[in-house]
């Protein structure tokens, strides 16, 4: 049971009742066929939910962290693919709302009230894992710059309408010369490239994008030339709980289908044997801990407290949890299981471990914090030493 | 029976030079067809590689190695070979000399195709509402009731099953092998499987089905014969899970050596390797684990406890191989078709869809574990 506002409960049945009416019956079909889900975006036109971590005085939601991760949950359980869609939303919208101006906010947020999306666009060929091998830079020109390279796996990169596109304006400088900037859909040389074809989230939009010689304005230079890799660190950290808000939600489904097909293979026994029993206590033993890692990182957030390891944590158990969880309902339920929607689970979660920072580089950061030594020995020590 | 090392590497060269003629090619397009490929099944007929356990001087151990070979390129058609291979070993094992004289040969030489109907809905075999129940009378058995989830269903021309026969409280399963044209046998529509498209999933339904001499062994020892089967058809599937897993390892690694992050290949990477390293431990170990059972099967011992740990083991470490060969790949392991820039092939996304299809329970309280907890 979680601890919850009756205001969070009725934004969480509501959630639960949208996923119910629109994202489960259309998950199969948009999964089998790998389109975009576009009749997603008219149907959350109404409820806003696109701009859920918008500012009201912007005309947003303003849900808290909390409040977003208990949505973000019920989309996950209906559909990755579809709930991704709005997590990399709210990931491209991160960037603006840490480093935009009054302007940038207002120029980037209206779409999203309007039943549009954003894209955030960081990795390149030469760029995932390590952030600063990226080719595509911004040459200053009198009145702006000037963007040439090539971003890929761009989530919503096809069908948004407001980007954030990190270059470097200063190349020699490393991560120290990367810049981010807001790019609108249609800017002249700024083209959609191959959709990808992909094992899980598959009607999630997945795209390279092309960048000839796009001029920008001055004004969509996010913070100061050389914010960039500082930008984009900061809204990786604040994006990644999203994907462990999904992935609990999708663990959820695959212990229901589990348990479902348990419950409806042996009718006659209140319950199955120890072994499966124990095998059903473990997931969900993980599954609620994978969501309190969660609640916890989103209420050190709401406390103003850091949440860097945390956001790490997070994401990685979480989406480690719900592999795990869904391979064993997969291989509990045998060839049930291999003919069942557990199947696209298990493919979903897979995209899920590795994209926003693998979660090789997420036990990085978490490592980092684990080794990093006191920066004077504790008084006890110091008198141990003498 | 037992493999002579030199048979041994004459069956393993055939079984390479046909993964590479034959299958490579056609691995990616198959999976995306589904379209069962009957031309393959002539082909590993003319290769002599269809039926080894039954083969004087082959047997489990030349089977599962062929298996894994196979698996390397394309588990689909890996997975039919085994459905097939279980049925000729039954027919071989347990048939009638006149069944043997019916079907032995044409199973052996790929005029008819085998498989091996074990499942049924409900907790048990005989205890769903549409178990198969059958009824001895005369040297007769007749059958009604429903298969599930038979692999090579509707392409096969030859059945073996087990029917649950005798009165209420003293049934025992019976053993029976069916042409797949006998009056009364239907095959319910394909099941859209994760992976190992091209071999075909479906019910098998019988409807007063009357087999004249159809009984496989005797009615009393159905239950050590469903056993064996499963024991032997979990081998097979463990050297898929095996073959899988090593062929994803060496892509992995080396895409792993050509990806440069921070200046340097990824495989420079301590936490690369481990990765790598722990795939190729738990598939070189797992295989250990097969061939140990397949040599005591070949050299006429019991091998079911043997066969049942590799399944414990695999199910836990068998999915794990394609989770993690995937992770190393990253965003490029995630690729159903490789991308107009890439040069290569990307066949991990499939390779994750086939293994969870080799790791199965066969029904949800059918634990492997249980199996070897009672042999102390």
């Amino acid at each position: 049971m979680n601890l919850i506002t009756p205001e969070q409960a009725a934004i969480q049945q509501a959630a639960k009742d949208f996923t119910a009416k629109h994202i489960i019956p259309n998950a199969a079909e948009y999964d089998k066929s790998g389109e975009f889900h576009a009749f997603l975006l008219e149907e959350a036109k109404a409820s806003k939910i696109f701009g859920m971590a918008i500012p009201k005085s912007l005309g947003g939601l303003e849900y808290s962290p909390l409040t977003q991760a208990l949505v973000l949950e019920e989309w996950g359980y209906g559909c990755c693919g579809m709930a991704t869609t709005l997590a990399a939303n709210v990931l491209s919208m991160e960037s603006v709302m840490i480093a935009g101006t009054d302007a940038q906010k207002q120029q980037f947020y209206t779409p999203m009230l309007n039943g549009k999306i954003g894209a955030f666009c960081l990795t390149e060929p030469t760029a995932g894992s390590d952030v600063g091998g990226g080719r595509t830079t911004a040459v200053k020109t009198a009145d702006g710059y000037t963007i040439h390279g090539s971003k890929c796996w761009i989530t919503n990169g096809g069908i948004a309408d407001v980007f954030t596109v990190f270059a470097k304006t200063d190349p020699a400088a490393g991560m120290k010369g990367i810049s981010a900037f807001i790019l609108e859909r249609g800017m002249a040389g700024f083209t959609v490239g191959d959709e990808e074809n992909k094992l899980g989230l598959r009607s999630s939009n997945t795209v390279f994008l092309n960048l000839k010689d796009v001029k920008v304005p001055a004004s969509a230079l996010l913070g100061k030339e050389g914010d960039g890799m500082k930008i984009a660190m900061q809204t990786l950290d604040l994006a990644r709980p999203a994907i462990a808000a999904l992935a609990v939600g999708l663990a959820e489904r695959a212990l229901a289908l589990c348990v479902a097909h348990i419950n409806e293979r042996f009718p006659a026994k209140p319950f199955p044997g120890q072994a499966l029993q124990f095998k059903l206590a473990d997931m969900r033993i993980q599954i609620d801990a994978a969501r309190q890692v969660l609640h916890h990182m989103m209420a050190l957030r709401e406390a103003g407290k850091p949440f860097s390891q945390e956001s790490a944590m997070s994401k990685t158990y979480a989406t480690d949890v719900a592999m795990n969880v869904a391979a064993t309902a997969m291989r509990l339920m045998g060839s049930a299981g291999y003919v069942s929607e557990v199947g696209k689970l298990m493919r979903d979660v897979k995209v899920m471990q590795i994209y926003e920072g693998t979660n090789q580089i997420q036990r990085l950061v978490v490592a980092r914090a684990v080794l990093a030594r006191p920066k004077a020995p504790a008084p006890a020590e110091k008198a141990m030493a003498k | 029976m037992s493999t002579s090392t030199e048979t041994l590497r004459r069956i393993q060269a055939s079984a390479i030079a046909f993964a590479d003629e034959f299958l490579e090619p056609i691995a990616a397009d198959l999976d995306r067809t589904g379209n069962f490929p009957r031309a393959l099944v002539a082909e590993l007929a003319r290769q002599q590689l269809l039926a080894l356990p039954t083969v004087k001087d082959a047997g489990f151990t030349a089977h599962v190695e062929t298996v894994q070979t196979l698996s390397k390129a394309c588990p689909a058609v890996a997975s039919i070979l085994n459905n097939h291979a279980t049925v000729a070993y039954a027919v071989f094992k347990w048939g009638s000399d006149a069944q043997k004289q019916a079907h032995a040969d044409g199973l052996a030489q790929g005029e008819k195709l085998g498989a091996i109907a074990l499942h049924e809905d409900g907790p048990a075999l005989g205890h769903g509402p549409d178990a198969l129940i059958g009824v001895l009378a005369g040297g007769k058995l007749t059958l009604n009731g429903k298969k599930t989830f038979v692999r090579n269903a509707g392409v096969a021309d030859v059945y073996v099953g087990f029917a649950s026969v005798g009165a209420k409280g003293s049934t025992s399963l019976a053993g029976f092998i069916a042409a797949a044209s006998t009056a009364g046998i239907s095959v319910g529509p394909a099941y859209m499987t994760m992976g190992l498209r091209g071999c075909p999933v479906a019910d098998v339904i019988f409807k007063d089905v009357v087999l004249e001499a159809g009984l496989l062994g005797t009615a009393a020892e159905g239950a050590d014969m469903l056993e064996e089967l499963l024991s032997a058809h979990a081998l097979g599937e463990a050297a898929q899970t095996t073959g899988i897993g090593k062929a994803a390892a060496i892509h992995a690694s080396a895409a792993a050596r050509t990806r440069i992050q921070f200046g340097h290949p990824i495989a420079d990477l301590q936490a690369i390797q481990q990765l790598l390293a722990e795939i190729t431990t738990d598939a070189h170990l797992a295989w250990l684990g097969v061939l140990h059972a397949a040599q005591l099967a070949d050299d006429g011992f019991p091998f079911g406890i043997e066969a049942g740990m590799v399944k414990s083991f695999l199910g836990r470490f068998g999915q794990k191989l394609l989770i993690d060969a995937i992770q190393v790949e990253g965003g490029m392991g995630i690729c159903e078709t490789a991308p107009p820039h890439f040069k290569g092939t990307l066949p991990l996304a499939r390779m994750f869809r086939d293994i969870a299809g080799t790791t199965l329970l066969d029904a949800p309280d059918d634990f492997p574990e249980a199996l070897v907890a009672a042999s102390f």
